[in-house]
């Protein structure tokens, strides 16, 4: 993966260098929207990280320019300012992800996986989180490359995880991808979640519950 | 004068025929003699030689009737009645008249801005030579009632004045005596005792004197008097020493005149100082403004007779003169004064020449 | 932003103008009618005055009203202003005894003279006439028949003595209005000079003077000096406190920053890689603290002195509440805690407020539990409605605060009497700061479980506050 690091502080710009490269990255970083303009004209990446406070302009000018040309290469807002105004103009212009300053390390790679394999998904067309991959063409989950035989809705319930794989799938979400708009008992979800937890155990992955929230699956190490 | 006028109308025609002229034409009924105003209409058709005027010189009781003629009404009326024309002025007869001559008029010589006195004629008494060779003529009107007392016999038939049911010139002056001084009755009283005989107008009175049937005349107009005695050496015109009355010419622009512009103009031309100029150099009818020169103007009057001349008051008392039964009470009392010393059975004499034939002269 | 609209001068002057319009409007109307009455006062006089002189001059001679008619009532019907006149003596059968126009004396006209002296107006030929009729009875020693004497004149006289009447009345009035107008002008500078002084005052003021004001005004400005006297006041303590804030937060940032400069200066000197690890730890453990620190602080500044009216908005509380929890607890720093929903009403509860500050006050509570309470603690936010009130509330089952501890809990720098967590204690001043705002009432209590219960409690939005 190509990464483009539009950041211009040399401290942090480092970090996320350091950070990001043992992922199997290859990242450039760009002190200036000058330079990182003509880079993003000039050749192809796979996610963008940029801050909005550069010296030479506002970031969120450089992120309308992109949009406007049609490109679609995810980007990750970094910033200083965590008003809600300037992410709610973000994510207007088409950023897909937030991050304000400070951050972890971790959260921060948690993020621009997430980004990416959104974004290699969007490429194949197949989901996948670990051991576990579904084909939503000829709907066909996996696991460690076996099959999955399963029921309908848990193969529904499964997609949707694996949809919001790494953050939490709202209950409603899934409630309407099973039983539609209709009225359901509180437990009704809670009893192909529990069905789908049996399936994956051992797999080194889990479905942890959010009371009142949802359901996100993750890697049962977390 | 007539000659004049063709000849000019005939210039006039060959230089420009489309001159509108005889669109113009102008009526004036006037009680004022053609002779002594003819150089005052030579002097306006000079200055107007595009209206074409008509002048028709009438009685003063023919020019009252004119006025209420509703199918043909005059343009200008002139009449030296003056409690008749005022009369008419205020029956609404009068048009006013703005322009700068009328409006720089003397106030006392005007009512309402419609009518006007153009001219200022004194009263006069007028004696034939032959008188002062019996007795000192008189001065004064008391000079008058003195003679007539004291010479009654002498006098007898000699004696001419207006009458007052024939004239309205002279029944107005009586009337306008008699509001300034009691007096004014004992010279009635006395010339009815003196037989006057008693004329419709002055020219009547003039012939006499003239003619010898009259030695003496009572309130003669001062104007044609005096163009009189220019020409008959024999009578003498004498302006009253203690009071003499003035009667002004009264002219008025009718309400419904046919040609109004025209008629403005007369009136103008008549106020103006032309008009006044040719007044008071031409005629004998004497120049009521101040500022043109002649041998007759009011001014040069007042300098020869002094302050003694009364002008007759030209405002609303003068309607009074007219009022039936006023007038009815002034001839009754005229008639009865005149007769007062006089025969009881007269053959002839002011009794029978006051036949109670008086209708109102104005109607 | 102000916005000018006219000048008081141009007000006052549109006002003033506006009145004495008015009224000038009532009384020239006034004024004329008025003028009128004098002027037929005046001369319905002469026309009385003529009929008596012309009642002089009746008499009777056997039986018959004779009358010659004095030329002095004439001259007086005529007037000055040389009017037109008329006059007519009639007897009891209403035949002319004397008389000079046909102005057609009706009987119904000779009925009202016989009661008593009447005025009339009437139109002859185009022209307007005031007429005047009596009665006449005789005194004597026979008994006559009344006669009736009448008399009238055109009206130019009246009419030129009305116009010159108003036209005085008109020249007075206008005087007056000048008069009055520059008076006014006058009154208008000496009135606004206060102003003025005071304009001037202000202008020339230092940016940073909020000394009170020294000047003298009348009773009807000391309402507006006062105001600028206490917005003074309120800006004086507002930087001041600022400074005060400024300095607190400047010392808080400055402990945990002089940490980090021994802790690394110590590792600095040492040759031990257990050493430098260690010290790396605790640098990275104060980081993360002295940057939250530094948000905090924002917050609460950004709370205290914003001074731009914020923009409040009908909000789903339930939706905000959802949409808050959810997002923290995705976070790194909510990993080991159990964060959950409880259920909430199905139907949207809509209170006042700005969507900024009520995430903030809601991530604060989520922070703070997270904070004060062990790894594994359950924290669970939820909502009740009330009657009148809703109430958002967070509980957890840590360990918990003293009764005496809760009373000071929201004062900036207070940690709960706990020194061995992380954190500023600012979250709860934060939180405090907009409670307030929302004119909401905040509780923390102990919860059933044992730990801490943050009850908020927002007035609902009725629905004359709905925009």
């Amino acid at each position: 993966m190509r990464l483009l690091v539009i950041e211009d502080d040399p401290l942090i710009a480092r970090s996320l260098e350091q950070a990001l490269t043992p992922l199997g990255n290859t990242v450039d970083v760009f002190t200036h929207h000058a330079q990182a303009r003509e880079a993003l004209q000039s050749g192809q990446f796979d996610l963008v990280l940029l801050d909005l406070g550069l010296p030479d302009g506002n970031g969120l000018t450089l992120l309308a320019e992109l949009r406007q040309r049609g490109d679609t290469t995810p980007v990750l807002i970094l910033t200083a300012r965590d008003g809600i105004d300037a992410r709610v103009e973000g994510l207007d212009l088409g950023a897909d992800d937030y991050l304000a300053k400070p951050f972890s390390l971790a959260e921060l790679e948690a993020r621009v996986r997430a980004l990416l394999r959104r974004s290699q998904q969007r490429a194949d067309n197949r989901l996948t989180f670990g051991p576990l991959a579904f084909d939503a063409a000829s709907g066909v989950a996996t696991l460690n490359e076996q099959v999955l035989d399963l029921p309908r809705r848990e193969l529904l319930l499964l997609e949707g995880l694996l949809l919001h794989a790494g953050s939490i799938t709202p209950r409603e979400t899934l409630e309407n991808r099973l039983f539609g708009f209709g009225d359901v008992g509180p437990n009704a979800l809670e009893v192909y979640i529990s069905r789908l937890r049996k399936r994956l155990d051992g797999s080194g992955l889990r479905i942890r519950t959010f009371r009142g929230l949802g359901y996100r699956l993750e890697e049962a190490s977390l | 004068m007539s000659i004049r006028r063709v000849a000019l109308v005939w210039l006039l025609g060959a230089m420009a025929p489309s001159l509108a002229w005889a669109d113009n034409p102008l009526i004036v009924e006037a009680a004022l003699d053609r002779e002594v105003a003819a150089p005052l209409l030579d002097a306006f058709e000079a200055a107007h030689p595009h209206i074409q005027l008509t002048f028709r010189d009438r009685s003063t009781l023919e020019v009252d009737a004119r006025v209420a003629d509703a199918d043909d009404p005059p343009d200008v009326v002139i009449s030296s009645a003056m409690p008749w024309q005022m009369s008419r002025v205020n029956e609404g007869y009068a048009q006013r008249l703005d322009s700068p001559a009328a409006q720089a008029w003397p106030e006392w010589a005007k009512w309402r801005d419609e009518v006007f006195g153009f001219t200022f004629e004194p009263i006069v008494m007028a004696y034939r030579l032959d008188l002062s060779r019996h007795m000192m003529p008189p001065k004064t009107h008391a000079d008058m009632h003195t003679l007539l007392t004291q010479h009654r016999e002498t006098l007898r038939d000699k004696v001419t004045t207006y009458s007052p049911s024939r004239s309205g010139v002279g029944y107005s002056l009586f009337q306008q005596d008699a509001r300034y001084t009691t007096r004014f009755w004992d010279l009635v009283t006395a010339m009815g005792a003196a037989d006057t005989n008693l004329e419709a107008n002055t020219r009547s009175m003039l012939e006499g004197l003239s003619e010898g049937r009259y030695w003496l005349g009572y309130n003669l107009l001062g104007s044609y008097a005096m163009v009189w005695a220019q020409s008959h050496p024999e009578v003498i015109v004498q302006v009253p020493q203690d009071y003499s009355l003035v009667m002004m010419r009264m002219a008025f622009i009718h309400r419904d005149a046919p040609h109004p512009a025209a008629a403005r103009a007369f009136l103008d031309f008549l106020l103006g100082r032309e008009g006044q100029r040719v007044i008071a150099g031409e005629t004998p009818l004497f120049s009521v403004r101040s500022d043109v020169v002649g041998p007759y103007t009011a001014q040069r009057l007042r300098d020869q007779v002094g302050e003694r001349l009364y002008p007759i008051p030209l405002n609303a008392s003068l309607l009074a003169f007219v009022d039936p039964s006023r007038r009815t009470a002034f001839m009754d009392r005229w008639q009865r004064e005149f007769r007062r010393l006089s025969q009881p059975a007269p053959a002839q004499g002011a009794a029978i020449t006051e036949p109670r034939i008086d209708k109102s002269p104005k109607r | 932003m102000i916005e000018v609209d006219g000048t008081l001068k141009s007000r006052l002057a549109f006002w003033l103008l506006a009145t004495v319009s008015a009224l000038g409007v009532l009384l020239l109307v006034e004024a004329y009618f008025s003028s009128q009455r004098a002027a037929e006062r005046a001369y319905d006089s002469q026309l009385e005055a003529a009929a008596l002189t012309i009642a002089e001059a009746i008499q009777w001679e056997k039986g018959q009203p004779v009358v010659e008619i004095p030329s002095a009532a004439l001259q007086i019907l005529a007037t000055r202003h040389q009017e037109r006149v008329f006059y007519a003596v009639l007897d009891a059968d209403g035949h002319t005894v004397s008389g000079n126009l046909d102005l057609g004396i009706s009987p119904d006209w000779r009925r009202r003279v016989s009661s008593q002296p009447t005025w009339l107006n009437d139109s002859y030929h185009g022209t307007q006439w005031r007429l005047y009729g009596r009665e006449l009875d005789s005194a004597g020693w026979e008994t006559q028949d009344p006669v009736q004497i009448w008399v009238g004149h055109t009206m130019s006289g009246r009419d030129a003595l009305t116009e010159t009447l108003f036209e005085h009345a008109v020249t007075r009035f206008v005087v007056m209005v000048l008069l009055a107008g520059i008076l006014m002008l006058l009154a208008m500078r000496v009135a606004l000079a206060p102003m003025r002084r005071l304009r001037h005052q202000l202008r020339q003021r230092d940016a940073d003077d909020m000394r009170p004001l020294e000047t003298r005004v009348p009773e009807e400005m000391r309402e507006m000096a006062e105001t600028l006297d206490s917005l003074f006041t309120r800006q004086r303590e507002g930087r001041e406190a600022l400074l005060r804030f400024t300095a607190d937060a400047s010392h808080q940032l400055k402990t945990p920053l002089a940490g980090l400069q021994t802790t690394s200066e110590l590792a600095l000197k040492s040759d031990s890689p257990d050493a430098w690890r260690q010290a790396l730890t605790e640098v990275h453990g104060s980081a993360g603290r002295t940057s939250r620190l530094a948000s905090q602080l924002l917050s609460l500044a950004r709370l205290r002195h914003a001074v731009e009216a914020s923009a409040t908005s009908r909000i789903d509380a339930m939706a905000l509440l959802h949409e808050t929890t959810f997002d923290w607890a995705q976070r790194d720093v909510s990993q080991a805690h159990d964060i959950g929903l409880a259920p909430l009403p199905a139907a949207p509860q809509y209170i006042q407020g700005e969507a900024w500050a009520l995430r903030e006050l809601l991530g604060n509570l989520i922070d703070n539990a997270l904070r004060y309470t062990p790894p594994g603690s359950v924290i669970t936010l939820g909502a009740v409605s009330h009657a009148q009130m809703l109430e958002l509330y967070i509980e957890d089952d840590g360990p918990g605060v003293s009764p005496e501890t809760l009373e000071h809990l929201h004062r900036p720098f207070e940690r709960g009497g706990r020194q061995d967590t992380e954190g500023s204690g600012l979250g709860l001043a934060i939180v405090d700061s907009i409670v307030r705002r929302h004119e909401a009432r905040m509780q923390v209590e102990s919860a059933e479980k044992g730990g801490l219960r943050v009850r908020l409690l927002f007035p609902y939005l009725t629905r004359h506050e709905e925009r």
